[in-house]
């Protein structure tokens, strides 16, 4: 750990009256492994945005070995040394790897001309850097998730970036990949490069971060070792609370299961998957993403007909074809992407919340009932506590957790028996995760089956009494309450998503002692 | 002054558009006066402005579903000339009894073939997922082709007299198209606040897959919307055959650009989910005043192209500027009439950060 | 790797479109010299060449633009402003040189694309709405400040006729003369350019890169503004090229009737394989998809069918072609779950 290189000073930004960041004082040490952690809209991406050059700060300034590089526009910042992978990975879809990787570099040696073996000798050298092998001359749509980081890894490289920022690197990896991406990092970081990891998922980084710096709010809040803290006090100066969530624990005595899934399987995506759900479970499906939880879901609601199994509804075999196939069978489902499947974000609440439940809101000439559409909003904002009272507002114009209660809060109107949530807390604030973890509790309470799919084994055992692990289209392994409740289960969990491949083996070979007789 | 500050904040670009309509308005009275008042012009005006009035509404519909339909003008052609065809005595000889049945029957045929293509347009964009502008590309094209076949590019004229009297006739000096178009107006405004039919075509046109994902046949509702713009187009070839007791391949050509030009002037948002037709009204009243004037000045097809052309280019700029226009104390915009017609850039708020790509630009695909 | 002839000259594998389009222009051939041998002979080639030429380089400026991300209307406009211009000048000034032609209408064209370029960037508006006016705008005020008379052959610059009238190879037969038009060598001069910048340079690729995702782009320091303005001045520079071809070979100046042919153009460029949505296209294909419409528009003829049949079968042709192509895509789609479109 070396000399700092960069240096943030009294940094500040607004955009349109509101302040996302707020004074900022940090630096950046040569070869250094930095952590900036804090909720979403704390600020963090915005800051990256700076030191890149994509934003020009409102006051305060950003300098690289000395230099100004704030308010200069990217090409400043990316000769200073400054590289970001964005979450979107900022590839060209489609361009070539080996174009995606060498372009940039080609641009700022000012080459006019393009020379293939060059690219291609760039590409290769950066490639061997990262420690892979890709096929060079194929498109960059065609790549994994996985692969495309590492050409985003490899562009990087390619401009002898100083400073690497990757912005919530882990989320679409399974435990392979990231354990390979975190001994690149260590790589790099022996080689004298600074790397920022922007997350608020702290597992992973926590083994290799020299330094963690928490944002809050749009302030900086902390600056600290490692060594200094741990999960708690960590996820303390994030969020300013202590949070530990309540625990749901299912009272309702009838058995009788409202959805029964045998043995549905869909090419490509899962296949023989079975569970029951009754009334008042919350079933957690859980596993990394690819796992098929979501086609799973999607399945349920009519948008990916399965080709093989049966659903059951009341005891009565269904085909699901359409969303409103499922929609008149009582299933409701909160997307995974809220802002492109679940909102109208140029609409108000008030249309939103009506969007789902029109027919219901026709008066006696088939036309809207305005005054029953106004009361069914304000009745939906106030049941849910969305911050913005006011149902004119725009819902893009709210934060994510207030959206996000939005759509729940249309889905309520429609009284569901069946309620699915996919990654429902995705991108919220903490007071509005618990908020939401409240309501779930109060719907699979009065009666709803919930299916809440997660990747967050802390979301999953607060809110569910049963679990479903998923891994590569097929169900590794099933808890009940009783499991839940044991003390170490959530680490458990963890270890189990995390690193599905070892629990295949594990599993099998407990099949097999049970077996051949021994006991577990 | 603060209740009129948030009236005009609630929908800014309504307001600009009202601001430059009576400022046009009052410009050329005071510039020409009695000929611009006179009953004639007046009469005139109401009369032109009919036929395009349909299509303005036709074009103003398909922008709400974030497409465009080029192929209104040839539909209405094609319809034109198959309404024509009937009462041409070409199929069936004309006589004294049979002409009014026969108008009847024309007209009937060229409602209902605007429709027919409105739903070649519609099953093309939903069932067979071609992008609107360019469905509409391809069925201008064969619409025109049809009735280029149809007529050999020869005109077809009417035999039946009492039909261009039809389209002449007034009503307390008032032409009956025209009430006829603000009667369309009155409904299809209506429709589109009242009904569900209508709240589904701007949550379509705002997102098409939030839409799906709440259960709606999306497919439904494109078709639906293409067949009333059809509807609109049959009506306005009614109007057009009257007016010149004819039909040919070619006639209103200019209609096109002009009408994208009243409804990217009415504010509605290329990008779908943005308009009013309130808005399209008044963008019609500025334009045909404007016509008239030009027609009285004696401009020739050039300059007004010009002017059309400039003024669609100067729209578009003052609406990038209105956009960003905060008067003091607005209140947020509001629902389905709120006219943003530019999306403004995305400055993230801080709250509102969201986990996947909050940075990627979300069009979905259509390009403009 | 196996690798097919195809991948062997262009260095990348066919598209789909270019197989699909291939195969329709070989079974269209083979369709109408079957009925109407006099179809399948060198003075079809010479004269579809001929009037294919102008064609072709404006689909080029199309292709670029597409690629780039937007598209434009207004390049027939352009190419009759650029060529009126430059005629009127050399009428003016007395220049009778089809040099100081070119080079007049090619620099009124990028002045105009230029225009156009800096209005969408500036104000960030959708390329379609924007080219739609200036397309009229651009014409509007070309018949105000120059008028429009037209005027026949015997006014024009020598020149310019002389130019038209040249070909390379001349054959004489029963039907009379047929030339090889001294076009084809500049439209195979555009096409051997363009293909240069597109793929050789590092302005051509990142033209593909902005069409491909303009976010990611600027993150990248590539520059967008410059990016732009290249594409709009390069489509206005080849139309004002075109300009010159198409009055060189009319029988009379008339500054109007080119105007209205954009449309078609755009659509033979798309179904040769440039998506609306930016970053796609390959230079074949555009070729392919003119080649397609100047059969369809021009050779009907020989099936005994008269002009009026064109639209109709064009019209029928594109909405299959189109059909064919965001089918296949539609396809695609829902089986990977993607819900972007309708």
């Amino acid at each position: 750990m070396g000399n700092p290189i960069l240096i943030a000073e009294n940094l500040s930004i607004s955009f349109g009256g509101v302040t996302a960041l707020d004074t900022i004082n940090l630096s950046i040490g040569e070869g250094e492994i930095l952590c900036l952690a804090g909720e979403n809209g704390s600020g963090k991406s915005t800051f990256v945005k700076i030191v890149s050059g994509v934003y020009a700060p409102s006051a305060g300034s950003v300098a690289i070995d000395g230099s100004r590089v704030d308010s200069q526009g990217p090409r400043a910042a990316i000769s200073a040394g400054v590289q970001v992978i964005y979450q979107d990975l900022s590839l060209f879809d489609h361009l070539s790897v080996a174009e995606n990787i060498a372009m940039n570099r080609m641009m700022h040696d000012g080459s006019r001309l393009v020379k293939r073996s060059r690219m291609r000798a760039i590409a290769a050298e950066q490639l061997a850097r990262v420690g892979v092998e890709l096929p060079l001359d194929d498109r960059v749509s065609t790549l994994s998730v996985a692969n495309k980081q590492l050409v985003a890894i490899a562009r990087a490289l390619s401009m002898d970036a100083r400073i690497l920022f990757m912005d919530e690197p882990t989320t679409a990896l399974t435990t392979n990949e990231v354990k390979r991406l975190l001994k690149i990092v260590l790589e790099l970081k022996s080689r004298g490069l600074s790397i920022v990891f922007i997350s608020h998922k702290l597992d992973e980084v926590f083994a290799i971060a020299d330094r963690i710096i928490i944002f809050r709010d749009g302030h900086k809040m902390g600056d600290f070792t490692a060594a200094e803290l741990d999960e708690e006090s960590l996820s303390f100066h994030m969020t300013g609370r202590t949070v530990s969530y309540a625990r749901y624990h299912r009272q309702i005595d009838d058995e009788t299961p409202l959805l029964q899934v045998q043995g549905l399987g869909r090419t490509g995506n899962y296949q023989d998957v079975s569970f029951d759900l009754r009334k008042g479970d919350i079933l957690g499906l859980t596993g990394l993403l690819g796992a098929g939880r979501t086609e799973l879901a999607l399945s349920l609601f009519g948008l990916n007909t399965p080709d093989s199994g049966r659903i059951l509804i009341g005891g009565q075999p269904v085909s699901i074809r359409s969303p409103l196939q499922a929609m008149e069978h009582g299933i409701a489902l909160v997307p995974e992407d809220r802002k492109t499947q679940g909102l109208f974000g140029a609409q108000s609440i008030r249309n939103n919340v009506s969007s789902n439940v029109i027919d219901s809101l026709l008066g006696r000439s088939r036309l809207i009932d305005r005054k029953a559409e106004q009361s069914l909003a304000v009745a939906t904002v106030h049941e849910m506590n969305v911050n913005n009272k006011n149902i004119d507002t725009l819902v893009q114009n709210l934060s994510g957790g207030n959206q996000q209660k939005v759509v729940i809060g249309k889905w309520i109107a429609r009284h569901p028996t069946i309620f699915i949530l996919d990654s429902p807390t995705v991108g919220i604030d903490i007071g509005s995760k618990q908020e939401i973890y409240d309501r779930i509790h109060t719907l699979a309470a009065s009666g709803i089956g919930v299916i809440v799919i997660s990747d967050e084994p802390e979301e999953i055992i607060a809110n569910c009494n049963r679990v479903l692990v998923m891994h590569e289209g097929t169900v590794l392994d099933r808890f009940e309450e009783a499991d839940l409740r044991a003390p170490e289960f959530k680490d458990r969990l963890a270890t189990i998503i995390s690193d599905p491949e070892a629990h295949v083996k594990h599993a099998t070979a407990a099949l097999t002692t049970i077996n051949t007789g021994d006991q577990r | 002054m603060n209740s009129i500050a948030r009236l005009v904040a609630r929908d800014k670009n309504l307001s600009v558009l009202v601001v430059m309509t009576a400022v046009t308005l009052i410009v050329l009275i005071t510039l020409l006066g009695g000929r611009f008042l006179s009953a004639g012009n007046l009469q005139s005006m109401s009369s032109q402005v009919s036929e395009f009035g349909f299509l303005a509404l036709a074009m103003g519909l398909a922008m709400l579903t974030a497409g465009i339909d080029l192929s209104i003008v040839s539909a209405a052609v094609l319809s034109g000339i198959v309404g024509a065809t009937v009462m041409s005595g070409q199929l069936v000889p004309v006589t004294a009894s049979n002409s009014n049945t026969l108008m009847l029957v024309g007209i009937l045929a060229a409602l209902v073939t605007g429709m027919l293509c409105g739903l070649l347009n519609g099953l093309l964009i939903a069932k067979i997922s071609i992008p609107p502008i360019l469905a509409t590309l391809g069925t201008m094209i064969l619409f025109t082709g049809i009735g280029m076949v149809i007529t050999n590019g020869q005109s077809v004229p009417i035999a039946i007299s009492s039909y261009s009297a039809l389209g002449a006739a007034t009503v307390a000096n008032i032409p009956i198209i025209f009430i006829l178009m603000v009667a369309a107006f009155l409904v299809v405004g209506f429709m589109l606040r009242r009904t569900r039919f209508g709240r589904r075509i701007y949550l379509f046109g705002e997102n098409d897959v939030a839409l799906r994902f709440s259960g709606v046949r999306n497919d439904r509702v494109i078709i639906l919307t293409y067949v009333t713009i059809g509807l609109l187009v049959g009506l306005a070839a009614v109007i057009m055959v009257s007016r010149v007791n004819s039909a040919r391949v070619g006639f209103g050509e200019s209609y096109l650009l002009q009408a994208i030009l009243v409804v990217v002037l009415a504010g509605f948002n290329p990008y779908g989910g943005r308009g009013r037709v309130v808005s399209v009204a008044l963008g019609l009243i500025l334009l045909q005043s404007l016509q008239s004037a030009f027609t009285i000045l004696q401009f020739n097809p050039y300059v007004k192209n010009l002017i059309w052309g400039s003024m669609l280019l100067l729209v578009m700029v003052v609406n990038y500027y209105v956009a960003r226009w905060n008067p003091r104390g607005a209140a947020p915009a509001t629902g389905p009439g709120t006219t943003t017609a530019i999306p403004p850039e995305s400055a993230p708020s801080a709250a509102a950060e969201t986990h996947r790509a909050a940075d990627a630009v979300t069009t979905g695909g259509r390009a403009l | 790797m196996k690798t097919s002839p195809f991948r062997a000259v262009f260095n990348r594998p066919s598209t789909a479109m270019e197989k699909y389009l291939l195969a329709i222009i070989i079974g269209y051939i083979v369709i109408v010299a079957l009925k109407n041998p006099l179809f399948f002979s060198v003075e079809t080639l010479f004269d579809m060449l001929r009037s294919g030429s102008g064609v072709m380089i404006l689909a080029i400026g199309v292709l670029i633009v597409l690629v780039s991300g937007g598209i434009d209307v207004s390049f027939t406009a352009i190419a009759v402003v650029s060529g009126y211009t430059s005629v009127k000048l050399m009428l003016a000034l007395g220049i009778d040189n089809i040099l100081f032609a070119f080079v007049v209408s090619i620099v009124v064209g990028c002045l105009l694309g230029a225009i156009n370029a800096l209005i969408i960037y500036r104000f960030n508006l959708p390329t379609l709405i924007v080219t739609l006016g200036t397309a009229s705008a651009y014409h509007g005020l070309m018949a105000t400040v120059l008028g429009t008379k037209s005027f026949p052959t015997a006014a024009m610059p020598q020149s310019l006729v002389n130019f038209g009238s040249t070909d390379l190879i001349v054959i004489n037969s029963d039907t009379g003369r047929y030339g090889l038009t001294v076009f084809l060598p500049i439209v195979i001069a555009v096409l051997v350019l363009t293909w240069f910048i597109l793929y050789r340079t590092m302005l051509g690729r990142q033209v593909f890169a902005v069409g491909s995702n303009e976010e990611s782009a600027s993150r990248l320091g590539i520059n967008i503004f410059r990016t732009k303005l290249f594409v709009y001045a390069y489509s206005g520079a080849l139309s004002g090229l075109m300009g010159i071809i198409y009055f060189s070979e009319l029988k009379y100046v008339n500054p109007v009737s080119l105007v209205g042919t954009e449309l078609m153009i755009i659509a033979a460029v798309v179904i040769g394989g440039a998506k609306l949505t930016g970053g796609e296209g390959t230079i074949l294909g555009t070729i392919l998809g003119i080649v397609v419409v100047q059969l369809f528009q021009s050779t009907l003829v020989f099936l005994g069918l008269g002009s009026s049949w064109n639209d109709l079968f064009f019209g029928a042709v594109l909405l299959i072609s189109l059909g064919v192509m965001y089918y296949r895509q539609r396809i695609q789609d829902r089986k990977n779950l993607v819900f972007a479109t309708a």
